[in-house]
């Protein structure tokens, strides 16, 4: 089973994104969700995750202040944190790269890109070729 | 204007085929009248502004009824029981996807910076020269840009 933060303030976007990784073989993921990135540093701080996804344009804190945040914690900096967010020119995703990301996706994104995605950072161990999930419409 | 008119509809043609599954149409009517039979309507409407090389604000209206079909075909779930949260929730992350989607699509020197997304009356979606009507097979909408 593998453990993953979703760090994004749209609820629709967060489920949408635990549901396509859940279709694409994940079926026995567990799932934090927070809706900046202060909120991801409190949950952060009680429970251990193998791989955080980020969004970057968001209130209170964004995704590349949570990443910077994250990487200067001794304890948290090995946690692969990959962004998902619209903004992404050549200087944006090197700005998040040199913060510390480990990956950067472009949305909108597909279920096999999220899949590519956690098959990079977390290999196929975890993979549920069983799991149908219920989400027939994610079938992209 | 037509440089991010035109990165823009590339960008919402893909986030509406990709995120939402709906092939998309555009309008070759008069869009202004289009827009006010929208703004007449139960409606949504949201805006997020942009800064780079140039700047301006990006507006998206969507009749409730449209963006119901838009949620339940993006979450994959029936819309019926669908709160505001998840509509107001679709209709923002929708603008946020279509503009950061359109503006990478353009050659800058300065990256462009984008807003939290706004809701906003949609009274106050404006008409005239920048608009452009969305059809699907399903949902109709209207995208509106401002550059300033």
């Amino acid at each position: 089973m593998i453990s993953l933060l979703i760090v994004d303030d749209s609820l629709p976007m967060r489920s949408v994104i635990k549901k396509t990784i859940r279709a694409a073989g994940y079926g026995q993921s567990e799932f934090l969700e927070a809706a900046n990135g202060k909120e991801a540093l409190a949950l952060l701080k009680n429970n251990w995750v193998d791989m955080v996804l980020t969004d970057h344009n968001m209130p209170v804190m964004n995704g590349l202040e949570f990443i910077r945040a994250v990487k200067a914690d001794e304890i948290l900096k090995t946690i692969p944190v990959v962004v998902i967010s619209t903004e992404g020119n050549e200087s944006r995703i090197r700005e998040f790269m040199e913060g510390g990301a480990a990956g950067y996706l472009a949305k909108p994104f597909t279920a096999e890109t999220i899949r590519d995605l956690i098959v990079k950072f977390l290999g196929e161990a975890n993979y549920d070729e069983d799991y149908s999930g219920g989400n027939e419409n994610l079938d992209f | 204007m037509k440089t991010i008119l035109a990165a823009m509809k590339t960008s919402i043609s893909e986030v509406m085929e990709t995120m939402f599954f709906l092939p998309v149409e555009y309008s070759e009517k008069p869009a202004e009248k289009e827009v006010r039979m929208l703004k007449g309507k139960q409606n949504k409407a949201c805006c997020l502004d942009f800064s780079g090389d140039f700047s301006g604000t990006v507006y998206l209206l969507v009749p409730i009824r449209s963006l119901k079909e838009m949620a339940e075909n993006f979450m994959g779930e029936p819309g019926d029981l669908f709160g505001d949260e998840i509509l107001e929730g679709t209709l923002t992350e929708t603008v946020n996807m279509m503009s950061g989607n359109a503006l990478r699509k353009v050659n800058t020197e300065v990256p462009f910076q984008l807003s939290i997304p706004r809701l906003i009356p949609g009274s106050e979606f404006p008409g005239g020269e920048g608009s452009m009507i969305i059809k699907t097979t399903g949902p109709e909408m209207a995208v509106h840009v401002i550059l300033r």
